[in-house]
C-alpha cells in the first residue's frame, strides 16, 4: 500500500499536471473477472464482498511486492503498472497461481477466475488512471486470454523469454479490435504440465518410446489374456453387467476367508471384486475389466444383482463398535483451542474399531471410488489422504453397503476417544507404554504407521483413538469451541476450507494423544500421517 | 533376439523415470523467502497478520508437481534444524499452507516468539538446497484491554 501512495503522490509532486504529459514505458497488467455478470446474478453481495477479498489479500499486496502500482480498480478488474517486465509477468502468474489455491474448494461455476493480459507499452500517466494504446492492447490481450491464464504481447516477451523460468507458447498474431497492427500474443505456462504440451522433439522421441513400452506390456496382456481359457473372457466381454457377481467370486474368496471380519454382512451388494490391490492398478489383469465396467454402472448393478447371488464375496466392512449415546464434558483447558470445555450430548452411533486400513481402502480403489490406490502392508492405516479423499471413501461405503456412513464427528470421536473418562488420557493422567503409538510414548516399531490394533483398545473396545494416524472428522475447523453445538452433531458451515483432524498421528509427541486434542488442515490437502475412521448411524 | 532388447531398452525406460525421482527437488538459486509482514524485532498487540513473499518461484497447491513451485509452511518457535530427508512435520508449530495460501492470521501467547518460512514441495518435502527466510523475532504484548 506503501508504495501505492508513493506513486501516486509522487506524480503530484512531480511535474504539474496540466503542463507536459507525463509519459512513460511500463509494463501494464490489465486484469478482469470471467465470467462476472453470471456471478453478480447468482449472488451479488457475496461476489463483491469475495473480489473485494481478492484484491485487498492477494492482488494488491502481490504488486506491492513485486514493485509495481495498482493504478485503478474497476468492478470486476484492475489495472497495474512495473517498471520491470519481468516482475509483471511473475507478479501475474503468482496472481493467477493463488487463485487456483482459492478456488480449489469452490464448486466451479462460483470461482472467481481473472483473465490476465500484459503488455509493454509507452503511457501516459495520471494519478488515477493510465491512457495511451499500450493500455488498450493489454486490455484487448486480456480479451482473448482465457480464464486464469497469463496471456503476454510480444514486446514483453522479447524482455522476459530468458529471464522467467517457464514456458511460453506462441498463439501468433493476433488482430485485436480497433488496433491497427496485429499483435504477437503469447500463452504464459507456468506449470510443467502446461510446458509438456508443446514439449520440443527431443521428448516426443521417448514419450513415442514409452509408448512403445506400454503396446509392449499391453500385447503381452493380451496374449495372456488369449492363453486363459476363452470362455471367460468372452462372458466378460459379452455381459459386463453380470460380470462383477460372476467372475470374482472364485478369485478373491480364499483371501476372504483369511481377512474375516466378525461383522456380519448379510444384504451386501458386492460390486468391488477387488483384485490384488497394491499390485499396479493400471495392469488389465483378468479381473480389471470386470472391476471397471462394475463402478461404470455401480449403482444400477448393484441394486439388482445382490439378490440373486448369495455367492457374492462379502468385502471387508470396516469392523464397526457400537457407542451408547451419553453426555460429556468436551474440551480441556490444556491448549486454547480445546477451550471453552462444554457439555455435550452424544446420541448411540458406531464407530470403527480401527482406523480404515489400506486393504479396505483399496477395495474402494479398486471400485474406482477412491482417488489413489495405496501401497503399504493391508493392515497399516491409510494414511496421505486428504479430507476430501476420506469423505469419497464414507461415501462409498454407504452406497455399496446401503448404511448411513460417514465420519464421525468431532464430538462423536472425543466421547468415543474418552470411552467414558475424564482424564487427561483415557488410561490416566500419566504417560504409559504400549497405550499409544507417538514419538515420546514409548518404543515405536521402525515401521510406521504401525498396523492397526497394535496399541491397548480403551474403555469402549477401541484402538488407536490417539496416536498412530490422525484422523479427520466431519467438522470445520475453527480454532475455538466458542459457540459449539451441544448436541453432538458436527459443527459444519462457515468458510470451510479447512476441517478437524484428531488423535495425533506416530511423529507427533504426547501431547497430541490426549483425547481432547485437536487440530485443522487443508480440506483438499494430504499429508502422510493422516488417516480416518468411519461412523455409523444406527 | 533384436525385440527382446528393445522391449528391454523400452522396459529401462519406462522405469527411469521412477528410478531418477528425487525427493528433495530442487530450487532456482536466487529464490527468496521472506516475511512482508512483520519485521524482525517487531512488537505486536494481540492477533496479527502474517504475510509470506516469495521471489523468482510461485506459490502453488500441496500435490502440484509443477516446476519451481511450493507451498509455505510457518515454524512458530522452533528450534530443530530442517531436516531434508523427511516431510514437514505436521503440529501445532508447523502450520501449513498447502492451499496455496500466502498470509495468515496468528494469535500467539504473550512474550517473544520466532517465526520462519519454509517452503515445501508437492510432498511436502523441503526443496533441495532448503528455501527458507530468515528466522524472524517478535514480541507479542500483553492484550490492550487487560483484565
Amino acid at each position: 500500500m506503501g508504495e501505492i501512495r508513493n506513486f501516486r503522490s509522487g506524480n503530484h509532486d512531480e511535474p504539474p499536471p496540466h503542463g507536459s504529459m507525463p509519459r512513460r514505458l511500463a509494463a501494464i497488467i490489465v486484469g478482469d473477472i470471467a465470467s462476472y455478470s453470471r456471478l453478480m446474478q447468482a449472488d451479488e453481495e457475496g461476489t463483491h464482498v469475495r473480489v473485494k477479498r481478492i484484491e485487498r489479500d492477494l492482488i494488491q499486496p502481490s504488486i506491492v511486492e513485486h514493485h509495481g502500482a495498482l493504478v485503478k480498480t474497476t468492478g470486476d478488474g484492475f489495472i497495474a503498472i512495473f517498471d520491470s517486465p519481468v516482475e509483471a509477468v511473475r507478479c501475474s502468474i503468482v496472481i493467477q497461481q493463488n487463485l487456483v489455491g482459492r478456488n480449489a474448494s469452490l464448486p466451479k461455476d462460483s470461482r472467481i477466475e481473472y483473465r490476465i493480459g500484459v503488455n509493454l507499452g509507452d503511457v501516459i500517466v495520471e494519478p488515477d488512471d493510465i491512457y495511451g494504446d499500450g493500455v488498450n492492447i493489454a486490455t484487448r490481450i486480456e480479451g482473448i486470454a482465457e480464464p486464469g491464464q497469463v496471456y503476454i504481447s510480444g514486446a514483453i516477451y522479447e524482455q522476459i523469454k530468458h529471464k522467467v523460468v517457464c514456458g511460453y507458447e506462441s498463439l501468433g498474431d493476433r488482430k485485436v479490435k480497433n488496433i491497427t497492427d496485429p499483435v504477437r500474443v503469447y500463452r504464459v505456462l507456468p506449470d510443467a504440465d502446461a510446458v509438456g504440451r508443446t514439449r520440443g522433439r527431443r521428448e516426443n522421441t521417448l514419450i513415442f518410446l514409452l509408448g512403445v513400452t506400454l503396446l509392449v506390456i499391453a500385447s503381452g496382456v493380451l496374449w495372456y489374456l488369449l492363453a486363459q481359457p476363452s470362455g471367460r473372457v468372452k462372458e466378460q466381454a459379452a455381459a459386463p453387467t453380470v460380470a462383477p457377481v460372476a467372475s470374482p467370486s472364485p478369485q478373491p474368496a480364499p483371501r476372504e476367508a483369511a481377512t474375516q471380519t466378525p461383522q456380519p454382512s448379510p444384504s451386501l451388494a458386492a460390486p468391488s471384486p477387488s483384485p490384488a490391490p497394491a499390485a499396479s492398478a493400471s495392469a488389465s489383469s483378468a479381473p480389471a475389466p470386470s472391476a471397471s465396467a462394475s463402478s461404470a454402472s455401480a449403482p444400477s448393478a448393484s441394486t439388482s444383482s445382490p439378490a440373486p447371488s448369495p455367492s457374492a464375496t462379502p468385502f471387508r466392512e470396516p469392523e464397526m463398535i457400537a457407542i451408547r449415546g451419553g453426555s460429556f464434558a468436551m474440551g480441556s483447558n490444556d491448549d486454547p483451542t480445546e477451550r471453552p470445555v462444554h457439555q455435550v450430548t452424544v446420541k448411540p452411533f458406531s464407530i470403527g474399531k480401527y482406523p480404515v486400513t489400506v486393504r479396505e481402502w483399496n477395495e474402494c480403489a479398486a471400485a474406482k471410488a477412491c482417488g489413489f490406490t495405496a501401497i503399504g502392508k493391508d493392515d497399516a492405516p491409510i494414511s496421505n489422504v486428504s479430507w476430501t479423499d476420506a469423505q469419497q471413501y464414507a461415501a462409498w461405503l454407504a452406497r455399496t453397503t446401503k448404511k448411513s456412513y460417514r465420519l464421525p464427528s468431532e464430538a462423536e470421536w472425543e466421547y468415543a476417544a474418552r470411552g467414558g473418562t475424564q482424564t487427561k488420557y483415557w488410561w490416566g493422567d500419566k504417560l504409559q507404554p504400549g497405550m499409544a503409538g507417538c514419538k515420546d510414548c514409548g518404543d515405536l516399531a521402525v515401521e510406521q504407521p504401525a498396523k492397526v490394533g497394535s496399541f491397548k483398545p480403551n474403555p469402549f473396545g477401541l484402538h488407536d483413538m490417539g496416536g498412530g494416524v490422525d484422523q479427520w472428522v466431519e467438522d470445520c475447523w475453527r480454532r475455538t469451541y466458542q459457540g459449539a453445538p451441544g448436541d453432538g452433531s458436527a459443527w459444519s458451515g462457515g468458510d470451510c476450507s479447512s476441517h478437524v483432524l484428531r488423535s495425533g498421528s506416530w511423529k507427533n509427541d504426547s501431547r497430541y494423544v490426549r483425547p481432547s486434542n485437536r487440530d485443522g488442515y487443508d480440506t483438499n490437502v494430504r499429508y502422510p500421517t493422516h488417516g480416518f475412521r468411519v461412523a455409523l448411524s444406527p | 533376439m533384436q525385440i527382446i532388447r528393445c522391449a528391454a531398452l523400452a522396459m529401462a525406460l519406462a522405469l527411469l523415470p521412477g528410478v531418477a525421482y528425487p525427493q528433495g527437488k530442487t530450487a532456482p538459486k536466487d529464490t527468496k523467502l521472506y516475511f512482508i509482514t512483520p519485521r524482525d524485532g517487531q512488537k505486536v498487540r494481540g492477533a496479527f497478520w502474517v504475510r509470506f513473499g516469495l521471489r523468482n518461484m510461485g506459490v502453488t497447491h500441496a500435490g502440484d508437481e509443477y516446476q519451481n513451485a511450493g507451498h509455505h509452511h510457518l515454524l512458530v518457535d522452533v528450534n530443530d534444524p530442517i531436516d531434508p530427508k523427511e516431510p514437514i512435520p505436521q503440529d501445532k508449530s508447523h502450520l501449513h499452507f498447502g492451499a496455496g495460501q500466502t498470509e495468515t492470521q496468528l494469535e500467539l501467547p504473550p512474550g517473544t516468539h520466532t517465526l520462519q518460512l519454509v517452503l515445501g514441495d508437492a510432498k511436502h518435502y523441503p526443496f533441495e538446497p532448503p528455501v527458507v527466510s530468515d528466522k524472524i523475532t517478535i514480541r507479542v504484548r500483553q492484550p490492550a484491554s487487560a483484565r
